[in-house]
């Protein structure tokens, strides 16, 4: 067998959904651990080193592992078809095994309890120089993927000069560009202080890398994201059969992601002393610049699904509404996972609006909200558009399709619930990342009965992930002659794909300079403050039981 | 229905999108400079290898209601893990780690700051004429094994007091009912190195 795209395409999008399956069991074990004086059965009661050993997997292999699998699966499967030009076979074979023996190294360092350092690794806590060496393995293999789209990308470009870039292809770059703004400052740390550390005992400022850090940290969010954007424009007109309301609006929404999804990382340190106000408060407005294309982007989304609608003779104030196609789980997961990330997106201005933040800064608010926002976009956003791949990768059927609205429906009820408990302990000050908040009896009464709500609503979102994972590898295993036909991407369906040529906006490398520019402008300053003063560092801190 | 029909609207909503902007960076603004409402702190550097040696843990009142409170952070502890301030006007905290990153919030509060090694972070606090009774003190950055045990408690006792001595047991105002601390809780972990 020969490694082409699809083949590329599968093994990262089936990697993908067995992590999912792993990641989640620890996703409810962490819940159901953090409810105060709940007594649970033998294997789900997780002693505080275990519970340390999965939140690091967690963090990990959901939030950073399986967005690289997947977007660089849905890139290889898409892009050949939209653009008819194949991907570097040679670049494809070197990013995939560098991925996956980056991947596996790390989550074998961290489930051996070699890195109890969870996904931000602060130093001066320092794990096994395993756990490093996989993630920049796992790092630079997604950057050789992006080598060859772009490749890809050019060729295509040189062969049809004139022509508007589809819009699928357009959100997928945009995602690779937000990933390389991302990641190069985290292979710059990682090399210079993180790996040294391990291995030698390098000393580090904290200050320092903890800006690293999260001068990665934020775009990573966007990057999370994109890939489901991308295909809310491309696959809700497709299942409508309408045009996108306006593509050159979708086009700007992805340039200003490209501005301002990197300079923004000084948010998540707002109560860090030693970066003064003013930075804090510019990074602040480039993040509430930020938050615009995301409100462009929803009513983008909700004109093309009204104008379908009233097209079928949906009328009346919401009529339209209910000529929507419901019943095609494609389509009920991506505006679904639409109207989630709305909820989850209105909080994240709260955490961004500067002083507000010090209110729920580390509190239990925080993985509220970022489960409304990738947890959801990856649990439903990521598994819907892979419902839709069966059919054109996969050749397969959906195994049921009462399963997967039995994912999309308890997954986002337990959600609702999960999330709103911990906002409201969040607000109340209850701490996150712990292996229980007891306190040992002094904990504020008002934290009890939320943490318990919210475990119900974990024993639901666990539940939809189980259907998530059975109803894709169930269709892969069983779908061949079991399950029913469901529409994949409709790729001959002309739209969106009808695009009209803005010399303005096909100028990538115009807005990628414009970009680099402003991570400069954005960071010159905080990187001078820290450097002028004088570094100050600490030796590395052995954690974990290794 | 045209394809450009309705374009008017785009056009509407990128306007209400800029200004929904605008005004949030606007009052964002208003609070941090004409109410001086910052989230931000000093940092002075200090060697970690000399924290335990030059830097004292302790409170001190500097004038009436005017309080220093220099804590040190470390696996898993707050030292001093009981502060008894008496009509603090202002506080005035120093705060540093001699091993890790920890995170100290006063739950309930405002006070909410992380605790970087090798810097002390230095910022005020004007608590509300309200606070009174017992806070509790947690660590909210993950900082190892024992991190979920890192607890200290504040005292706010006030000159004319609103609570008999019943509600400072179960107090609404201060965050929630956190009953007593007692001794230091200086925890020991197996298999843990720390510093
Ligand atoms: C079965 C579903 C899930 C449940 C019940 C669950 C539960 C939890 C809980 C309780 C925490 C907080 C732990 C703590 O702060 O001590 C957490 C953290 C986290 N979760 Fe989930 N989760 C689920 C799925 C997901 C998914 C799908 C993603 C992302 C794709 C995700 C990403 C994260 C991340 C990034 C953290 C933060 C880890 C850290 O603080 O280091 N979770 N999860
Ligand atoms: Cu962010
Ligand atoms: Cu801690």
């Amino acid at each position: 067998m020969r490694l082409d795209e699809d083949l590329f395409a599968k093994i990262t999008v089936v990697f993908s959904f067995i992590i999912m399956a792993v990641g989640g069991l620890f996703g409810l074990v962490q819940a159901l651990n953090r409810v105060p004086f709940l007594e649970m059965p033998g294997l789900l009661e997780v002693s505080d080193a275990n519970y340390y050993r999965i939140l690091t997997c967690h963090g990990v292999c959901l939030a950073v592992a399986i967005p690289i699998y997947w977007i660089t699966g849905l890139a290889a499967f898409l892009s050949p078809r939209i653009l008819k030009v194949g991907l570097d076979k040679r670049l494809l074979g070197l990013s995939l095994a560098m991925m996956l023996l980056g991947g596996v190294m790390a989550t074998i360092v961290i489930l051996a309890g070699k890195a109890n350092v969870l996904y931000t690794f602060y130093a001066p806590m320092k794990a096994h120089p395993g756990f490093y060496w996989g993630a920049a393995l796992l790092i630079l293999g997604s950057w050789v993927f992006i080598a060859a789209f772009v490749k890809q990308y050019l060729q295509w470009r040189r062969q049809n000069p004139g022509v508007g870039t589809p819009i699928a292809i357009y959100g997928l770059l945009a995602t690779f560009i937000v990933w390389i703004e991302a990641t190069t400052p985290i292979v710059i740390t990682v090399l210079k202080d993180f790996i040294p550390m391990s291995m030698f005992g390098k000393h580090v400022d904290v200050l320092e890398t903890r800006t690293w850090f999260w001068f990665f940290g934020h775009a990573l969010v966007y990057f999370w994201l994109l890939p489901v954007v991308t295909m809310w424009y491309y696959l809700i007109p497709k299942k409508l059969g309408v045009p996108l309301f306006s593509e050159s609006m979708a086009k700007v929404a992805f340039i200003l992601f490209i501005l301002a999804s990197t300079p923004v990382g000084l948010h998540h340190q707002f109560t860090d002393p030693g970066l003064a106000p003013e930075y804090k408060y510019m990074h602040t407005v480039l993040t509430l610049i930020v938050a615009s294309p995301s409100m462009l982007t929803g009513f983008n989304i909700l004109a093309t699904m009204e104008r379908a609608g009233r097209a079928k003779g949906g009328n009346g104030l919401l009529g339209w509404l209910a000529k929507q196609p419901w019943k095609d789980p494609v389509y009920l997961g991506l505006v679904v996972s639409m109207i989630i990330f709305g909820v989850g997106g209105i909080t994240g201005i709260i955490n961004a609006s500067y002083q507000l933040n010090m209110v729920v800064h580390n509190t239990a608010w925080v993985p509220g909200h970022f489960h409304m926002t990738v947890g959801n976009m990856v649990v439903i956003g990521y598994t819907a558009t892979t419902y839709a791949m069966l059919a054109d990768l996969f050749k397969r059927k959906l195994i049921s399709k009462t399963t997967a609205y039995s994912h999309i429906l308890l997954w986002s009820i337990g959600l609702f619930i999960f999330s709103l408990a911990y906002y409201y302990v969040g607000l109340h000050g209850a701490p996150r990342r712990t292996s229980n908040i007891e306190y040992g009896g002094l904990l504020p009464q008002s934290w009890v009965f939320p943490m318990e709500i919210s475990a119900i609503g974990a024993i639901l979102m666990f539940a939809g992930g189980v259907f998530a994972v059975y109803t894709v590898l169930g269709s892969l295993l069983f779908g061949k002659s079991r399950g029913v036909q469901i529409p994949g991407f409709s790729i001959g369906n002309p739209h969106p794909e009808a695009t009209t040529f803005n010399p303005l906006l096909e100028n990538l490398k115009f807005w990628v300079i414009f970009a680099a520019l402003l991570i400069i402008v954005a960071y010159i300053f905080p990187f001078y403050e820290i450097f002028s003063r004088g570094l100050s560092t600490v030796p590395p801190v052995a954690t974990g039981l290794g | 229905m045209e394809p450009n029909e309705g374009i008017i609207y785009e056009y509407v909503w990128i306007v209400i999108v800029a200004a929904i902007v605008a005004g949030l960076a606007a009052s964002l603004a208003y609070y941090g400079i004409a109410l001086d409402l910052n989230p931000a702190c000093n940092a002075t550097p200090i060697d970690v290898d000399k924290v335990l040696q030059e830097f004292k843990p302790g409170v001190k009142e500097l004038g009436p209601g005017i309080y220093q409170v220099d804590i040190l952070a470390g696996q898993f502890f707050w030292n001093p893990n009981k502060i008894v301030l008496k009509d603090p006007v202002r506080v005035e905290f120093r705060i540093t780690s001699k091993d890790v990153v920890h995170g100290f919030e006063i739950v309930g509060t405002s006070v909410n700051v992380m605790v970087i090694p090798g810097y002390i972070a230095e910022f005020s606090w004007e608590p509300p004429k309200n606070a009174e009774g017992r806070y509790l003190i947690i660590c909210h950055e993950y900082c190892g094994i024992g991190h979920q045990e890192m607890k200290a408690e504040l005292i706010i006792e006030r000159t004319n007091t609103l609570l008999d001595g019943a509600d400072i047991d179960a107090l609404e105002v201060t965050g929630g009912d956190i009953g007593k601390i007692t001794e230091p809780t200086y925890i020991e972990f197996e298999g843990v190195i720390s510093g």
